[in-house]
């Protein structure tokens, strides 16, 4: 576990112990965790800032990646012994790629991560892209890669690759939430024009194409219209979301006193398909009726799981009718 | 209680937890508070009498207790463990102060809790914390200057959450006294940044249940005026954004058969973000995150009966007890506390934002009165 490059006979080992009288979650700790421990914490201790210290504590992130203090040690030692050293800045980042590599859950790496970089003199993005990369590539949900992206986009302010990269990923998995997310970030941050929030619309459109019942280009969708349109949907956007409700709003459908539809179902490819016509319809008066068809189909049909918020809704609507 | 849940196999499975564990946790040393937090809360929701049980355990649990003094102020808090502590550089942080916290009201210690604690250095120590400007919080001190925050740390919403729950066990049952130790005022700003377009709060605009529990809950304890900072109608967003995290195998949903992250047999369960998998610990964030708002809407709680569906049928492990995050893993500590936690909020047991079941919650805080 130790390297012996370093010399640490000078060290005076702090024993730990573990059997106190009434210790719970008592671990049974190995010779090896206890000799690493006990030789950390003697450093720790009288503050030690040295190469051998650093050592050190690589050793034992790797047997407890959670261990708050010791990063905070390694930080210490770091600026230390390499003040703004930019060269020496690289090679603990590339340490720390390794070691991110190997422990993909820990989120402490993220925010040691920041530290380091803002301690360097001459940060750059482009030394960060290949580690985000591969993990974002071998996890592609993950929250805490994801969100240090987004950080580094904003420190160094640089939004250049960020809808490309959001969009392979949409291309690998049109459900990747995180992807779609990461385009409205970028959006949002960007002011972008008039013609590019077009496109991003017809976007969004293409991939709902793919799969009709997906949330996340739903949500995309819903978010630009809301943000950059003010919540006014185009006749051509009324008309794409009609076209995944088959023939629901020609049927005639008559509503019994409990509420509930009596036919059979018609076909619909995509519930968010229908609720965002609803959402729609609920703002113009003549189209109420329609907009209340909707979440009855919601309810009967399309998404019976969540019957108690379509009626809720639907209790909105008929209040905001009687006014 | 359910008749299909395995009372018995879970108490022996938490009681497990609290026994010798192999080295293989050397790893989760760090985090041992929060393992037997875990193991007591899960018992204490089960009917279990936590305080005669474990009464051996009370004065052990005292010795992470360390106060210091910074600088002629004195502040207090818990490490993970007395063993692994050092004099020079004290390993208090917030989320082993919380556990440590939870872990004395789980055993009816308030001897200590009244008198064996600073309270007030105690919430000293979350007031240092807490970032000038920013609103939000790290976890701890560094471990060369005493005096500063720890610049590696992280500084999220369940930093925030953590914070404000110490406050909140230590006395602090308003803003106003908050206000004492804390910026209210900027924590609140931080948490309004983290409203998500969806609805949910989350890092960047990408919600998250995690978090949105972790928001929704330091405004449910600060109260009052607190809620102001949300519009109505991000308020519908969020409580929509929550419903729709349950994982639905009925109608249109069931159409997401190229989903690689949807399976037909979650339903009920919910998911922490969309398109993921339904796992046991975010029925809890998001049942919290549901009950807190549903006192502003009288929605209604049919969701529960899937829920509990889920748990019972899909994350409860038959045989060795526990409840694991999905039908595939093995059961650990986390997801069978937030499991139980799930099933007590649904029979009206557990205080979702304080983390305790109800009965514990209100005889910490008579106590607190007299």
């Amino acid at each position: 576990m130790l390297d012996f490059k370093y010399d640490f006979d000078d060290i005076i080992p702090l024993p730990i112990s573990s059997d106190a009288e009434g210790e719970l979650c008592q671990i049974m700790y190995d010779d090896d965790y206890k000799h690493l421990m006990g030789i950390a914490r003697a450093m720790l201790e009288s503050k030690e800032l040295s190469e051998r210290a650093l050592h050190i504590t690589n050793s034992v992130v790797e047997v407890v990646p959670a261990f708050y203090t010791i990063w905070n040690y390694r930080y210490n030692i770091v600026r230390f012994l390499y003040g703004e050293n930019a060269e020496a800045l690289d090679k603990e980042l590339d340490w720390l790629d390794e070691f991110t590599l190997n422990n993909p859950k820990n989120y402490q790496i993220w925010s040691y991560r920041q530290a380091i970089l803002q301690l360097h003199p001459k940060p750059s993005f482009k030394r960060e892209l290949p580690i985000l990369h591969s993990m974002i590539d071998d996890d592609t949900k993950n929250y805490h890669v994801w969100s240090y992206r987004r950080w580094c986009v904003l420190f160094f302010k640089d939004f250049t690759k960020e809808l490309a990269f959001a969009g392979d990923f949409i291309r690998r998995d049109v459900y990747n939430n995180s992807a779609w997310c990461h385009r409205m970030f970028v959006l949002k941050n960007y002011h972008p024009s008039a013609q590019e929030i077009e496109a991003e619309i017809t976007y969004a459109k293409e991939m709902i194409e793919k799969a009709p019942q997906n949330i996340s280009p739903w949500n995309y969708l819903r978010g630009i219209h809301e943000v950059f349109l003010s919540g006014n949907y185009s006749p051509e956007t009324v008309e794409f979301a009609l076209s995944f409700v088959g023939d629901f709003f020609e049927r005639k459908f008559s509503i019994n006193h409990e509420g509930s539809l009596c036919e059979e179902a018609p076909v619909v490819e995509s519930s968010f398909a229908l609720e965002l016509l609803a959402t729609v319809y609920s703002k113009r008066r003549e189209h109420l009726q329609k907009a209340k068809e909707a979440y009855h189909g919601l309810i009967a049909w399309y998404d019976p799981i969540r019957k108690n918020f379509w009626e809720y809704r639907l209790g909105l609507l008929e209040k905001d009718e009687g006014k | 209680m359910s008749d299909k849940l395995h009372v018995k196999k879970h108490i022996k499975y938490l009681e497990r937890h609290l026994a010798l564990l192999p080295s293989k946790y050397q790893e989760h040393e760090p985090n041992k508070l929060a393992i037997i937090c875990y193991a007591l809360v899960g018992q204490a929701c089960l009917g279990v009498d936590v305080p005669k049980k474990y009464e051996e355990s009370k004065s052990w649990l005292e010795t992470h207790y360390r106060e210091f003094n910074l600088n002629g102020d004195l502040v207090s808090g818990f490490v993970s463990c007395p063993t692994m502590d050092l004099t020079a550089v004290p390993t208090i942080n917030l989320p082993n102060t919380l556990f440590a916290l939870y872990n004395m009201i789980c055993l009816d210690n308030y001897e200590f809790l009244f008198e064996g604690i600073d309270r007030d250095s105690i919430c000293r120590f979350v007031s240092k914390c807490q970032i000038p400007g920013r609103g939000t919080f790290v976890s701890c001190l560094d471990s060369m200057d005493n005096s500063i925050r720890s610049p590696t740390d992280s500084s999220d919403l369940r930093y925030c959450y953590i914070a404000v729950a110490i406050l909140n066990l230590m006395g602090c049952q308003t803003t106003v006294q908050m206000r004492k130790y804390i910026d209210v005022d900027n924590l609140l700003e931080f948490i309004k940044s983290h409203c998500c377009m969806t609805g949910g709060f989350g890092q960047y605009g990408e919600a998250h249940a995690g978090y949105t529990s972790c928001a929704l809950s330091i405004l449910d304890i600060m109260g009052g005026d607190c809620w102001q900072i949300l519009s109505p109608d991000f308020v519908s967003r969020t409580i929509e954004w929550l419903v729709m995290r349950q994982v639905s195998n009925q109608g249109c949903m069931k159409l997401m058969v190229n989903n690689e992250n949807y399976d037909l047999a979650d339903n009920g369960g919910f998911q922490g973000r969309e398109n993921k998998f339904a796992d046991t610990c975010y029925v809890f964030w998001c049942l919290n995150s549901l009950e807190i708002l549903n006192r502003f809407t009288k929605l209604g709680t049919t969701y529960h009966i899937d829920a509990l569906n889920y748990l019972l049928e899909n994350t409860q492990n038959d045989v060795i007890g526990g409840f694991a995050k999905n039908d595939e893993d093995d059961p650990d500590p986390y997801h069978t506390c937030l499991g139980i936690a799930a099933i007590s909020l649904i029979n009206g047991n557990f205080n979702g934002p304080m983390f305790l079941p109800t009965t514990l919650l209100y005889k910490y805080r008579t106590h607190y009165v007299q």
